[in-house]
């Protein structure tokens, strides 16, 4: 049978799936395209790559009809290579129907999860008629598929993201283990000691899976008596031998196995040969957020659980009414309330909390991508990467995984195109052969950071300080390194002579920079170390759709800026104003900041007084203050987004409904910093 | 041999047999604590080159007292003594670092080959 999984996993699978093949899909029609033009052998070679691919894919997820598909249009393209089949008009057409259905078939995949009530019967025929045989009805997907899904040697079938990972090993050289370990009857532990082994393997090889597996304790420990453990190891037994070397362990058996991609009947020299071409494939744009999602149920119960105390609570406050009607006493219906409202506010938290929780997805489903988005780059660079991600299971808000994804992988791709030395230049430096990108992500408090380090060249500062000043930067010459460094997020630096110039990265950096810090609210820093290496670190807002915030009124209206965005509050003497260059400024902790007014932000007059109420909004290292009318309470509010419509200056990020009805404009500060340059 | 060892188990009589046990083996029992604190400041004070640790102890139980132990040497050889009923608990500590466990009640041998293979890894 396919993949077994359960519960979110299925879902995270099946997303990692689509996603893949979403882009083979997308792939196999341009080549197609492409070859109705000219068919050299390379395309031919990528075509019959792509459908294997979609073939092998669709399989281990137990999609048949795909599988089977694919299958047949592998197949022709098979005849093609081989010269016993002219790639024609008809075989052309039914190719591309052949991705066109895919593609359909996908779709309808992704929307209800399976392939039910799709037929290729019709086109899989028409397929088998091009390589000469009829293919039976209903038979399975070919030997290729019947292999993985029941190999006759009894592997389990790895799902896709297993399969990667044995791919990367693979990659790296190391070959593909059975260890079979078996426990002494009388060990009263048997999970205990086959985990001790596990945990030891963990620690010098990749385990892949194990069989039982090793999550959770068992009901039946008997289970455990032998455990097949499938892991990725480089060669030599010793590493194995030693964590196997444990107490109460009555054998161990090493088996070296094939990997899943040999067995699968690819021909060898056409999977080296297809993987070494063509563009490194960006991940695409992913599909927009789907309308339902899947949510683990304790979350869910978590909570009903919360819904279950709110039933008791207005219950409480509906006897508290009946209760005024009575005439109860003033004093004793106000210590009620008094009580009602303190559990109603922890119950409102904690739903809150509860909620944002069904809401938030591991952080693997972004990460999961960057191994082969390197594995592409570095084969097209010819530069040897090494990609270690770290916190794969942080979790994030599903509405930042779309905005996060592009930026990280734009990251990702400086740092091996202009980050990381060649080879030769690393062995010169006295550097591994092998560059080094480490992602990882952590949670912080209520922030989210992400860090992308590489250990190439570094940002050479000095250069990037003559490009600034060659741009007219004011200041560049005087600039901190720090300074410097933010340099590298302003527009002008993403020009094309930048990316070969500045030895470092460059490349449309400040599309990074405001993704992050305006569409994320969040922040982006560079650290680097000549010759050492670049850091880009970013931190987030755990969640886009609550935040603590400053409310302000100015001429009637209310106004909020995140806590996040704000460094301080103030009061601001008239006199303390004045004009520089044509704009206002004002002394602020032992600098000069820029002064201005919400009035004057909407193309009025800053009114005229003694003295000012006013914040210090900052947004990275710019500060700036902002006169309004009053400063009002911090609360957290939720935000909805706001339309340019009513947005032409892009002064505001959102806005928010108070519970009175009143409409709140939140502070959008990308503003301070622009005028810090 | 001759390794030191520090045993762990608010129960004298446990105590007892280990001591007779590893001491006829050849092993030198440089200290032995009766609850998990204890535990943690002998094997400051002691530095031996394994810790026998009970995990059913008064004052700071066992699990605790190994993380505590880890701190001070993140190598350092620990090896859990549990009752049956406690799988929950040792994989826990594996995932901490334990070198090996021991379920009670145990035979001479079993202790004597998981000090054995734990003192050689």
């Amino acid at each position: 049978m396919p993949v077994m999984v359960n519960g979110p996993d299925e879902a995270r699978l099946r997303r990692a799936f689509l996603e893949e093949a979403e882009e083979i899909v997308q792939r196999l029609s341009e080549s197609l395209a492409h070859m109705e033009e000219s068919a050299d052998r390379e395309l031919v070679n990528e075509v019959f790559r792509l459908t294997h691919s979609l073939k092998s894919e669709s399989a281990l997820m137990g999609y048949q009809s795909l599988s089977r598909l694919a299958h047949a249009m592998e197949d022709v393209l098979g005849k093609v290579r081989s010269g016993s089949l002219s790639l024609g008009r008809e075989a052309l057409d039914l190719l591309t129907a052949g991705a066109d259905r895919s593609a359909v078939m996908m779709a309808d995949i992704s929307r209800t999860g399976t392939e039910d009530g799709a037929d290729v019967e019709d086109l899989v025929g028409s397929l088998a008629v091009l390589v000469g045989k009829e293919s039976a009805p209903g038979a399975p997907a070919g030997p290729a598929a019947a292999r993985t899904l029941a190999s006759a040697r009894g592997e389990p079938a790895f799902d896709a993201v297993e399969l990667r990972r044995i791919e990367e090993a693979r990659d790296r050289g190391e070959s593909l283990v059975r260890l079979t370990v078996r426990v002494l009857p009388d060990e009263p532990m048997k999970f205990a000691r086959a985990f001790l082994v596990f945990s030891n393997l963990e620690q010098v090889v990749n385990v892949i899976r194990a069989v039982p597996p090793m999550d959770g304790l068992p009901t039946r420990d008997e289970e455990y008596a032998e455990t097949v453990f499938y892991l990725t190891a480089p060669p030599g037994d010793e590493l194995l031998e030693g964590a196997s070397r444990v107490d109460q362990i009555e054998s161990t058996a090493v088996e070296r196995i094939g990997f899943p991609g040999a067995a699968a009947g690819v021909d060898a020299s056409v999977a080296a040969e297809g993987a070494g071409e063509g563009a490194p494939t960006e991940p695409q744009a992913r599909p927009a957020e789907k309308s339902s999602i899947r949510v683990d149920t304790r979350k869910l119960d978590e909570l009903w659980s919360f819904v279950a105390e709110l039933v008791i609570h207005k219950a409480h406050i509906s006897r508290l009414c009946d209760g005024v009607a009575r005439g109860m006493e003033a004093a004793m219906i106000h210590e009620e309330l008094l009580e009602s409202a303190d559990s109603l506010e922890k119950l409102s938290s904690g739903m809150q909390q509860a909620m944002r929780d069904t809401r938030m997805i591991p952080i693997s489903i972004i990460f999961s991508k960057f191994p082969r988005l390197v594995r592409d780059l570095s084969r097209k660079l010819g530069k040897p990467v090494e990609l270690a991600l770290e916190g794969e299971d942080t979790e994030i808000d599903r509405s930042l995984v779309e905005s996060l994804s592009d930026p990280l992988t734009h990251i990702i791709r400086n740092s091996v195109d202009h980050g990381l030395e060649f080879p030769e230049e690393r062995v010169r430096l006295g550097k591994p052969e092998k560059g080094r990108i480490t992602v990882s992500a952590r949670r912080q408090g209520g922030t989210i950071v992400i860090e992308l380090a590489d250990d190439g060249r570094g940002l050479d500062t000095e250069r990037i300080r003559r490009k600034g000043m060659d741009m007219g930067v004011p200041n560049a010459s005087a600039m901190t390194e720090a300074q410097v460094r933010e340099l590298v997020f302003l527009p002008g630096f993403s020009t094309k002579d930048v990316v070969t110039d500045v030895s470092g990265r460059g490349v449309g950096m400040d599309v990074v920079a405001t993704r992050v810090r305006t569409d994320l609210r969040g922040d982006v820093e560079l650290a680097s170390e000549p010759g050492r290496g670049t850091r880009v670190i970013l931190r987030l807002p755990l969640t886009l759709t609550i935040v603590n915030s400053l409310l302000l009124a100015d001429q009637g209206q209310l106004y909020a800026v995140p806590l996040s965005d704000l460094d301080s509050t103030a009061k601001l003497p008239a006199a303390d104003i004045s004009l520089e260059d044509g704009a206002e400024v004002a002394p602020w902790m032992g600098e000069v900041i820029r002064v201005h007014s919400m009035s004057g932000l909407l193309g009025g007059d800053r009114p005229s007084r003694d003295e000012y109420f006013a914040v210090v909004l900052r947004h990275g290292d710019g500060r700036a203050f902002l006169i309004v009318d009053e400063l009002m309470e911090e609360r957290e509010i939720v935000i909805k987004p706001v339309d340019d419509l009513v947005n032409p200056l892009r002064l505001f990020s959102g806005v928010s409904i108070l519970e009175d009805g009143r409409l709140v404009f939140i502070l959008d500060t990308s503003f301070v910093r622009r005028d810090n340059f | 041999m001759g390794a030191k060892i520090l045993i762990a188990d608010d129960l004298s009589f446990m105590r007892m047999i280990q001591r007779e046990i590893l001491t006829e083996r050849g092993y030198t029992i440089v200290g032995e604590a009766t609850d998990g604190l204890d535990a943690v400041n002998k094997f400051q004070a002691l530095n031996p080159d394994l810790v026998l640790l009970d995990i059913t102890m008064p004052n700071m139980n066992g699990l605790e007292a190994m993380r505590k132990i880890f701190t001070i040497n993140p190598k350092a050889r620990v090896i859990m003594c549990s009752a049956l009923g406690q799988q929950s608990l040792i994989v826990e500590a594996i995932r901490a670092g334990v070198k090996d466990f021991i379920v009670k009640p145990f035979k001479p041998e079993r202790i004597l080959s998981a000090i054995d293979k734990a003192l050689q890894a």
